[in-house]
């Protein structure tokens, strides 16, 4: 909010101006008092802050840690370890800085990553946007140079260690060390992550760990990867900026106008007053008091108080966001959080949401269904595997290819077997996928139990060579495209592509098994090769990658697995209800595309023909990709008017070519198509489609859970992060995070829409309160000789912004106008969110009316009912001020849906306080208003005047009211209406959806399609001419040439209601 | 063999420990109000009870006015303006000079009681066109040093009558410089009609805000004399004509008591005012009238609250009526779905 910064520096300056008394029309303190009050608030806010992040940083400091020197262990405070101090860690102790270990009890430390402690407070600061904050356990193994030291020698250790610059990247750390003698030869031996300890990290698995510290303080991984968040500016902001803007304008020109008025009248009317004094000549500076005085008079019109009230309103509803029950992952116990808490009204407005797909919409909860091995598939019948009679026979009678398969499973992969107290065999992996392939190999009869330690590890791509009998096997796991190619020449691949076509079809994720035996001088001429790239300094993943490649070729590729994914619970139904709240969702996935689609049509993402339509974009060159984003976009556009599911789905590679070469075809795609699955692409492509859509000003929201949605997150303007499997990374980079997809339907459709609502009304009733009073002073300085006196006392006026008028308001932050199951059952009441109907210039403009119509109300009927002998200053002001704050109590009930105990209170508690208060500076014999309020609360007069402020003041908007509610309601109004009258709500709406739910049920995931029957999407999705004919339907032609005008009309109504 | 026990939908044995762990993060407690669900009363404005809420306004605001009326009518005022008349025809020319001179500037006028009036009659004073609310005047004064003698010398805000060659001015500033100084003396039928002048200021601010041990001190001494003088011998508290006139209005016209006459006057008599007619008003076109009125429940002589009371009353119950005709008229279901438009537009209103 920049302009309202401006704005409460002016209110400074305004506060130096009033120290001036020639000009200030009021006590100082009026002015003073509230910005002092707000500045009080929102610095003991801060400090409060402060101190609790300095107690967690002296904590986090002062922490005691060993350090090993001269071969003694001693005992020093974290702040103290220096670069090249070794310390000493025993098990579940906290990483303090970053280090490479060097000795360990045993060969293996699992170093255990877990969320960075930092306490929800002061999140903004300490934001460790990418830190892998995941709870499974991560390998780390000693460099080998350091073998066989032990704690003894330690201290006798010398050598160098070459790392690179500090650098927030988690994954890497391409480093080397050199031992000087008597310790090994002085060879250099590299060292990766895995050597590593990160700080922030809980060593497990191990009883004590030696490592020397490589980077401390703010130069460590995590402390690199703090960033302070940027701000994010919600629509709302924006708007509340412009119409702050407004309101200081017209400030401007009633200071203008009033100031020339007022040197007018002083020129005309004052000099005749001979009681006023004022004299004959004045310096030419005399001119410029007057507008001043009027300038502080109106300084009041912009509501400083807003300020506050948003703060403690926004903090509630992060607040109300944590505490809902109802979004508790019942599974985990996570509940969710709102680390951003200024954000909560955008979550009304989206209008597109970015979601991920492995672990957003399902579960990532790999399970082992199906596989192919040689050319027989398994698990066909029963859709399990595991449970196949024919493969389990294989198993017993020993074949070849099945014992070779399941070898593959167990041992080709990075898992860890850990015995449980119980003696089962436990596994840690990073990857579920590997996690699913071993569980399911040991259930097979192939347990895996253990790695030889001598063993080389080295892991890419799935790629795992293994000592066996003597015999080197190289054995091959991947994507089929990165094993298929490489198969030996003799080879059939093409059960093995069907098969891997076929369960992708079936939203299986697929992996290809192979293996290969390699020649000892392969091997060993092949490991020198990987020894000398490993160590390479720059660039290493990529020479190792390429070093690994040379090794594979000639595979014998065994067969494919199929790993079930399963939706999430409640998936299909939550995409559903936000598109029907006009939410457009887009799926960027860096799966393959047939499982992409599949896993789209599973969950209501796109329709099945011939309802939904699925265009395809792609092609590996410039032409290609123009001619078919050039295709998809015209029939886009011929059928926005249709009510047709119309959904275009792009891969990577496509997408990099159509964005930078393409940019404005895309964007006008990105526009038309209410649904796109983007498939194969990078992290920062993601990132790059959240920027294009908010080039386009739309509202988005990512969601994500893994580290490869961070980026995303962090640009979209909201960032929901799922803590998931795939590690808390998402969730901590997230503006909100959650445990299951299922719950953004709530954030949106509930909390969302709620925090909207509420804002909107709390902030224009904040002008309405601050122009009311404001005008009241204009109209007094109409009688008062256009002198700028100030009607209501200092106090008044402080008191007014501060308590009187900010309480009750502060309660509509549990008001509700719809019931959360009226606006789940009709989530098109986003609508009025997202368009933001409820506060834009007119509904603005409404309230700019009203409060001065009630300004005229108050000011006419208190200066005529209090006239004569009556007309009493002090009197008068306090008249016009409890007509004011009459009807801020019946304008908050008027505008509140539900009223609960609290609202009751606040609102007439309110109004009693505000007679507590004055009686109170009315029994101080020297304040300005001694016994004023007694004298007039014994008037019936003052009470007569008072009800008919309320009744000339709320009679015509409660009958305006009335009037739009009956003759001319919104939907919220017929929704209030129909669910307050308890009649049973029958919307066409829901009838609409019903052939929806039944093609459901027989949506692709669950129905097995017949082999020979292509499945729908694919002839769309072919490049041959006639599936484009039939992507056209039938009578395409005609179409083409009716919808031509319709499409005008339709688009420019879809940016018409942005407008409004 | 191998076992099927285990179910393939179980979760992955790794996954256990993992969500062990992060149990322990915080489970909000359940409560109504964090749930946002506390029981609340939503009210729907029904055409009956938006009518009735009509109804029932104009039903309590009609007669209200009427009695407000009434209570207006019932008080009885004379308005004597006065400001143009008690100056000598041949001064008409040049008011002002006439008022600065220093002729006699007394003046007789003749008030009938048109109808009966009960005692208290207060006697005001009501200026026209007098801006006590200029915010130059009405900031020129010193609460502090009316309060009390040792405050005497804070007359900062007092500017342009703060001090007379250095010696400060008890009471201070333009307010008290400018007192009114108009006399009345009243008779009746031409027997002495006593105006009493004690009590006229409010207590409070007699006991409280104007000292006792506090005596006028070069007052009007400067270079212009402004209004009135004071008696130098009697306190502050004592001074009730200036207490009152310290009593800023907020209006243009204004009215400020000068007296109160503890008589009934009857029908038909006859008052004669023998006036001073000291105050400057000329300068500025300000109009000078002498009220002699009395008081109801309501104050004084007002109409503004009872037309006020029958307008509004009025108003609403012609919109109880418009409102019951419309509804006859043009009856309309509450919250019926076919209004919700985005059934008739497929695709959700976008």
């Amino acid at each position: 909010m920049k302009l309202y910064i401006v704005e409460l520096s002016s209110q400074e300056l305004v506060g130096a101006i009033q120290l001036w008394s020639l000009i200030t029309p009021v006590n100082p303190a009026s002015t003073w008092g509230p910005l002092i009050f707000i500045f009080a608030v929102s610095a003991s806010k801060e400090a409060w802050d402060d101190y609790h992040r300095f107690l967690s940083d002296k904590i986090a400091n002062e922490k005691q840690v060993w350090i090993v020197k001269h071969g003694i262990k001693k005992h020093i405070q974290a702040q103290e370890i220096q670069v090249g101090n070794i310390v000493w860690l025993r098990e579940n102790d906290e990483v303090p800085c970053d280090l490479v270990l060097l000795v360990l009890l045993i060969h293996k430390v699992f170093a255990m990553l877990r969320l960075f402690k930092c306490g929800k407070k002061w999140t903004h600061t300490l934001q460790t946007a990418a830190l892998d904050g995941e709870t499974d356990l991560k390998t780390r193994v000693i460099p080998s140079a350091c073998v066989g030291i032990d704690l003894e020698l330690l201290h006798r250790m010398k050598g160098v260690l070459e790392c690179p610059v500090p650098d927030k990247d988690i994954r890497r750390f391409d480093a080397n060390m050199r031992l000087f003698p008597p310790f090994i030869d002085n060879d250099v031996c590299s060292l990766t992550i895995k050597n590593t300890l990160l700080q922030s990290c809980y060593l497990r698995n191990t009883e004590w760990a030696c490592g020397a510290s490589v980077y401390t303080g703010n130069q460590t991984k995590l402390g690199m990867s703090r960033g302070i968040a940027e701000p994010k500016l919600t629509a709302m902001d924006a708007m509340i900026d412009k119409l702050t803007g407004a309101i200081f304008v017209f400030q401007i020109v009633v200071v203008l106008v009033l100031g020339v008025a007022g040197n007018v009248w002083k020129d005309t009317e004052a000099r005749k007053q001979w009681y006023v004094q004022y004299p004959a000549e004045a310096p030419w500076y005399e001119l410029l008091v007057i507008p001043l005085r009027f300038e502080l008079l109106c300084s009041i019109m912009i509501p400083i108080s807003i300020k506050v009230s948003l703060d403690l309103v926004k903090g509630l509803y992060a607040k109300f966001i944590e505490w809902d029950v109802e979004m508790i992952d019942q599974e985990t116990g996570t509940a969710s959080y709102a680390a951003n808490t200024a954000i909560s009204e955008d979550l009304g407005q989206v209008e597109y949401i970015l979601t991920d797909k492995t672990g957003t919409l399902t579960d990532n909860k790999m399970i082992f269904r199906r596989c192919c091995i040689g050319s027989i598939f398994y698990g066909n019948e029963n859709g399990d595997a595991l449970k196949d009679a024919h493969l389990l026979s294989a198993i017993t009678s020993g074949s070849t290819d099945v014992i070779r398969f399941l070898t593959v499973m167990a041992i080709g992969n990075t898992v860890i077997p850990v015995r449980s107290k119980a003696g089962d065999i436990v596994y840690k992996a990073q990857s579920q996928d590997e996690e699913a392939l071993v569980i399911a190999a040991a259930k097979l009869n192939m347990v895996f139990v253990g790695k030889n330690a001598n063993l080389l590890e080295i892991r890419f791509n799935g790629l795992t060579i293994h000592c066996q009998n003597g015999k080197i096997i190289l054995l091959s796991k991947g994507a089929d495209e990165s094993i298929l190619p490489y198969a030996c020449a003799g080879q059939q691949t093409r059960t093995i592509t069907e098969a891997v076509e076929h369960y992708a079809q079936l939203g299986l994720r697929t992996l290809c098994l192979a293996w290969r035996e390699l020649e000892e001088d392969e091997y060993l001429e092949w490991l020198v090769k990987f020894k000398e790239a490993s160590s390479v300094l720059v660039d290493r993943e990529w020479r190792i990658a390429e070093v690994c490649q040379r090794l594979e070729h000639d595979l014998y590729i065994l067969g494919v697995t199929a790993i079930e994914d399963r939706l999430q619970d409640g998936v299909p139904e939550t995409i559903e209800t936000l598109r029907k709240a006009g939410i457009n969702f887009w799926m960027l996935t860096g799966d393959k595309q047939n499982t992409a689609i599949q896993i789209a049509l599973s969950c209501n993402f796109i329709s099945p023909e011939p309802k939904g339509q699925l265009l395809l974009i792609d092609g590996k060159s410039e032409e290609d990709v123009s001619r078919s984003l050039e295709r998809v976009l015209l029939t886009m556009r011929n059928t926005t008017s249709e009510p047709k599911d119309v959904a275009f789905v792009i891969d990577g590679w496509a997408l990099e070519i159509a964005v930078k070469h393409h940019r404005k075809d895309f964007v006008e795609l990105a526009i038309l198509s209410r649904t796109a699955i983007c498939c194969r692409v990078t992290p920062s492509q993601k990132a790059q489609l959240v920027e294009i859509l908010k080039s386009c000003d739309y509202r988005t929201l990512a969601i994500g859970d893994g580290g490869n949605d961070v980026r995303m997150i962090q640009q979209a303007d909201i960032g929901v992060g799922i803590s998931g499997r795939e590690g808390l990374q998402a969730a901590r980079a997230a503006d909100y995070s959650i445990g299951r997809f299922r719950f953004l339907k709530r954030l949106i459709l509930v909390h969302g829409r709620y925090s909207y609502n509420r804002r909107a009304f709390l902030s224009q009733y904040s002008f309405y309160k601050s122009l009311l009073i404001c005008f009241i002073q204009i109209f007094f300085s109409f009688i008062s000789g256009v002198s700028g006196t100030s009607l209501f006392n200092s106090v008044s006026l402080m008191a007014y912004n501060v308590f009187y008028t900010s309480v009750p308001v502060l309660v509509s932050v549990i008001d509700k106008d719809l019931s959360e199951t009226s606006v789940m059952q009709h989530p098109q009441i986003l609508f009025y969110c997202q368009a933001g109907r409820l506060l834009n210039p007119s509904t603005f403009a409404g309230w700019f009316g009203r409060s001065l119509f009630h300004a005229i109300v108050v000011f006419v009927i208190t200066i005529h009912a209090y006239a004569n002998e009556k007309s009493e200053m002090e009197e008068l002001g306090m008249v016009a001020l409890s007509g004011c704050i009459w009807l801020q109590a019946f304008v908050v009930a008027q505008e509140t849906n539900s009223f609960t105990v609290l609202q009751h209170l606040s609102i007439w508690g309110n109004l009693v306080g505000f007679y507590v208060i004055n009686f109170l500076f009315s029994a101080i014999p020297s304040s300005g208003m001694y016994t004023i309020m007694f004298r007039l609360c014994s008037q019936p007069s003052y009470w007569i005047t008072m009800f008919l402020i309320v009744g000339a003041g709320m009679g015509p908007i409660f009958a305006l009211k009335y009037y739009r509610y009956t003759y001319r309601p919104s939907k919220i109004n017929i929704l209030q209406q129909a669910e307050r009258t308890g009649g049973p709500i029958v919307t066409i709406g829901n009838i609409e959806t019903q052939p929806r739910t039944m093609e459901k049920e027989v949506s692709p995931l669950s129905i097995t399609q017949p082999k020979n029957r292509s499945p729908v999407y694919e002839p769309l999705l072919s490049e041959s001419p006639n599936a484009t004919r039939r992507s056209f339907g039938p009578g395409t032609p005609l179409e083409f040439f009716q919808s031509q005008s319709r499409l005008s009309s339709s688009s420019g109504y879809s940016r018409n209601c942005k407008d409004n | 063999m191998p076992s099927n026990t285990a179910s393939s939908s179980s979760a992955p044995a790794g996954s256990a420990d993992s969500s062990a762990s992060r149990t322990k993060s915080k489970r909000p407690k359940y409560s109504k109000f964090t749930q946002q669900e506390l029981p609340a009363c939503k009210p729907i404005l029904t055409p009956g009870w938006v009518i009735l809420t009509f109804l029932v306004i104009s039903v309590i605001f009609i007669p209200l006015g009427v009695v407000s009326l009434f209570a207006s009518q019932d008080v009885v005022e004379i308005v004597d303006r006065y400001d143009n008349d008690c100056v000598p025809t041949p001064a008409r020319a040049n008011k002002v000079a006439y008022i600065q001179g220093v002729s006699d500037k007394s003046c007789n006028r003749t008030l009938v009681v048109p109808k009966k009036m009960k005692q208290p009659i207060y006697v005001y004073y009501q200026l026209e066109n007098f801006y006590q609310n200029h915010r130059r005047y009405v900031k020129s004064r010193s609460d502090s040093q009316l309060r009390s003698v040792k405050d005497e010398n804070q007359i900062d805000a007092c500017k342009p009558e703060d001090d007379v060659n250095g010696r400060p001015i008890v009471p201070c500033g333009l307010i008290a410089w400018s007192l009114f100084n108009d006399t009345y003396t009243l008779s009746k039928n031409n027997q002495p009609l006593t105006v009493n002048k004690r009590g006229i200021a409010w207590k409070s601010d007699r006991e409280h805000k104007f000292g006792k041990n506090v005596f006028p001190k070069n007052f009007q001494e400067g270079n212009i004399t402004g209004g009135g003088r004071l008696d130098a011998n009697k306190s502050l508290s004592e001074q009730e004509d200036l207490i009152v006139w310290m009593r800023t209005a907020a209006l243009p016209t204004f009215r400020k008591l000068y007296g109160k006459i503890e008589s009934d006057l009857e029908k038909g008599d006859t008052i004669h005012v023998t006036l001073l007619n000291n105050y400057n008003t000329y300068s500025f076109d300000g109009k000078k009238k002498l009220v002699l009125s009395t008081t109801s429940w309501l104050g004084g002589k007002n109409d503004f609250l009872g037309i006020a009371y029958l307008t509004v009353g009025g108003i609403c119950f012609f919109l109880a009526l418009v409102f019951t005709i419309m509804y006859l008229v043009k009856p309309r279901r509450l919250g019926d779905p076919t209004y919700l438009s985005w059934n008739r537009v497929p695709g959700g209103g976008r």
